[in-house]
């Protein structure tokens, strides 16, 4: 009897050890262990004048996460940026962050932090003063100021420049200060808009790396607007691809890569060589597909398509090959042009029915034509690697 | 070194004497009123036959020139209150234009541009019939609410231009890191167009202290103002003291300009 009262008192006392260590922990380890809040667009449909600029789109990102919007000017990417910062009030559909609504919350009390295409700065301040801004809007003392300034300037390695206006700082400086008043006010979530755009190219991969560490550091979910994929690649975790307001493929970067699920995916992310044919016969999947080259292809897909239908065959440069020996699969091509590009050797060739198709090869040091590599005679023949992945998609609907 | 051809020897002489001819216009009436304000003769005659002080010491004699006085002190007064009242109004008038797209807020902005163009005049002329009308009688207000028309103009037009070069984006920038319009407009806006409006202030100040049309329907022997005393002191007397008045006058221009410049100047550098 007293010793099951024992066992019970026990494990009382355990479960609520562990209550309390699970109140003290995020105290303890803060930043890092603050908790990633969800953030989800449902059904968001805004329209100016009479243009549908964000056209029913639904989105979760989820808690810590990356999600980059993708896409061509005009395709509504920075309209939905807006829309969740609140500068725009959405005409139909709801933004939550970790299960409330936001909606009609005005854009000073949603606590979310924005990294705002060219920083914008406020010129008549220090990078101190800038940090401190949304701290002193919201009545911290001095001190608090003071200290978070500090915590966050070395956060973001800019403490020498405490002093400076943002005028005399570079522009990776500036976007340093710029992320760094905007987590001085611990958001919720993160927007980014075009952070990459303003930077010299060099910068780019560094400040690249800066957003990562800085995004899972501070534990935050966050949204990146841009146009250029090779940033969406680089530091988001799924990409949204965005065209004329709608998401057309959200997945992670290798999936938009490797398996667009649209031709305007495809041919937005990467560049690939785009090929006219008609399917001979279905396999178990996949089609065999008689190109207009004279080259008979299988094909890997799950789409739906009847034999004699006109597809569109997509290959990435780096999937193909050029060989001296003719294949039933490969097309004979002429060489017009080899360009060295750092570690790849772009061949461009041309088929008999004048299709221009450009190869990706690595490229061995010291080469730099393909003339070499193949030796000098000036016709190749042109084929699938074999980790080569061709996408299929329907010509009559591009 | 390269040789100076014929060509540009001529350019250069004919730049350089319009430049000189421009200079004598502008400034040699400047130094032949200061000149003649140091004489020692009884009239308005140049070349002064000898320099004195003695007018600027009759100017200043608190009993003989009581009259200019308070002329003078009624222009700076109602320069100054106009000024004041005409950039508050301006500057909310200007944050009201530039936030509004609709068309009727570009008409509002070219009627409160309109007394710019407006021959001062006739305005002068319409205020004293209205007010008239009203039964208002002449007073010290009254000639701050017709300067206030003329004058507030110049301070919307130098606030509306610096309003329109400041990057919406910052205020955006303000709110999303929790400010409060109000707050974002002290710390972000006020600031930023701070220069344009003391532009405005400067250009509004010197304009009231200067006005003839409309000081000359709105006052009265109780409420003079200075330009319309020196007027009278010029038709009736002659009196070397006009000349005095001048030279206090272009000494205090001068003055302010400098002090303008250094608060712009310390602005911009506040500014990066």
């Amino acid at each position: 009897m007293q010793q099951a009262l024992a066992r019970q008192l026990l494990k009382a006392a355990v479960t609520n050890s562990a209550g309390i260590a699970a109140i003290l922990m995020p105290t303890l380890a803060a930043p890092a262990a603050m908790t990633a809040q969800p953030l989800t667009l449902d059904g968001i449909t805004h329209s100016y004048g009479g243009g549908l600029a964000v056209d029913n789109v639904t989105l979760e990102v989820k808690g810590g996460e990356l999600v980059a919007l993708l896409g061509p000017s005009g395709c509504g990417k920075t309209t939905l940026l807006r829309i969740v910062a609140g500068f725009i009030q959405q005409g139909n559909g709801k933004v939550t962050i970790d299960g409330r609504p936001i909606d009609t919350l005005p854009p000073n009390r949603r606590e979310i932090g924005i990294v705002f295409q060219n920083y914008a700065l406020f010129p008549h301040m220090t990078v101190a003063e800038n940090i401190a801004y949304g701290l002193a809007a919201r009545g911290e003392s001095r001190e608090v100021q003071a200290q978070r300034v500090e915590e966050m300037l070395a956060t973001v390695q800019m403490a020498r420049f405490a002093d400076r206006k943002p005028k005399q700082l570079s522009g990776g400086q500036q976007q340093r200060v710029a992320l760094a008043r905007a987590l001085a006010m611990r958001p919720r979530i993160l927007l980014l808009d075009e952070p990459f755009a303003a930077l010299d190219k060099n910068l780019r991969l560094d400040m690249q790396i800066e957003i990562k560490r800085l995004q899972r550091q501070f534990a935050l979910t966050a949204i990146m607007v841009t146009h250029d994929q090779d940033e969406a690649m680089a530091i988001a975790d799924r990409i949204a691809v965005m065209s004329q307001g709608r998401i057309e493929q959200l997945g992670t970067p290798v999936q938009v890569y490797d398996e667009p699920a649209t031709l305007f995916v495809n041919n937005f992310i990467g560049s690939s060589n785009l090929l006219n044919g008609q399917v001979e016969a279905a396999f178990e999947d996949g089609y065999r597909v008689a190109l207009a080259n004279g080259a008979v292809w299988s094909v890997v897909s799950k789409a739906r398509f009847e034999p004699g239908q006109p597809v569109v065959v997509s290959v990435r440069p780096e999937q193909m090959l050029l060989a001296d020996e003719p294949a039933p699969d490969r097309i004979p091509v002429t060489l017009k042009l080899s360009l060295p590009i750092g570690g790849e050797l772009i061949h461009d060739v041309v088929s008999a029915s004048a299709e221009s198709i450009k190869v990706a090869i690595a490229r061995r040091p010291g080469i730099s034509s393909a003339d070499m590599a193949l030796g000098g005679t000036g016709t190749a023949y042109c084929g699938l690697a074999d980790h080569a992945r061709p996408a299929l998609f329907s010509a009559s609907n591009p | 070194m390269q040789r100076s051809t014929f060509g540009d020897v001529t350019y250069n002489w004919v730049i350089g004497a319009l430049a000189g001819l421009a200079v004598l216009i502008l400034i040699g009436p400047v130094l032949i009123v200061i000149a003649t304000s140091f004489t020692t003769s009884q009239t308005l005659r140049f070349p002064p036959p000898g320099l004195s002080l003695r007018w600027y010491g009759e100017l200043f004699d608190p009993v003989r020139s009581a009259q200019i006085h308070t002329a003078a002190l009624n222009s700076v007064w109602v320069a100054g209150i106009a000024t004041l009242v005409g950039a508050v109004l301006s500057v909310l008038a200007a944050l009201a234009i530039t936030r509004v797209a609709r068309p009727s807020a570009r008409f509002l902005e070219a009627s409160f541009l309109s007394p710019l163009i407006l021959p001062t005049l006739s305005y002068g002329l319409a205020a004293l019939m209205f007010f008239s009308v009203l039964g208002i009688r002449p007073s010290l207000n009254l000639l701050i609410a017709g300067h206030l028309v003329v004058i507030a103009p110049f301070v919307f037009r130098t606030t509306l231009a610096s309003l329109t070069q400041l990057d919406p984006v910052l205020l955006e920038a303000s709110a999303n890191l929790g400010a409060s319009r109000f707050y974002g407009f002290r710390r972000i806006t006020l600031p930023l167009i701070a220069p344009g409006i003391a532009a405005g202030c400067f250009l509004a100040f010197i304009s009231s202290m200067d006005n003839v049309p409309v000081s000359l329907f709105l006052s009265n022997a109780r409420t003079s103002m200075l330009p319309i005393r020196m007027w009278g002191m010029m038709e009736s007397t002659l009196d070397v003291r006009i000349a005095a008045i001048a030279g206090v006058l272009i000494l205090a221009t001068l003055v302010l300009m400098i002090v303008m410049d250094r608060l712009t100047g310390l602005t911009k550098r506040m500014s990066g």
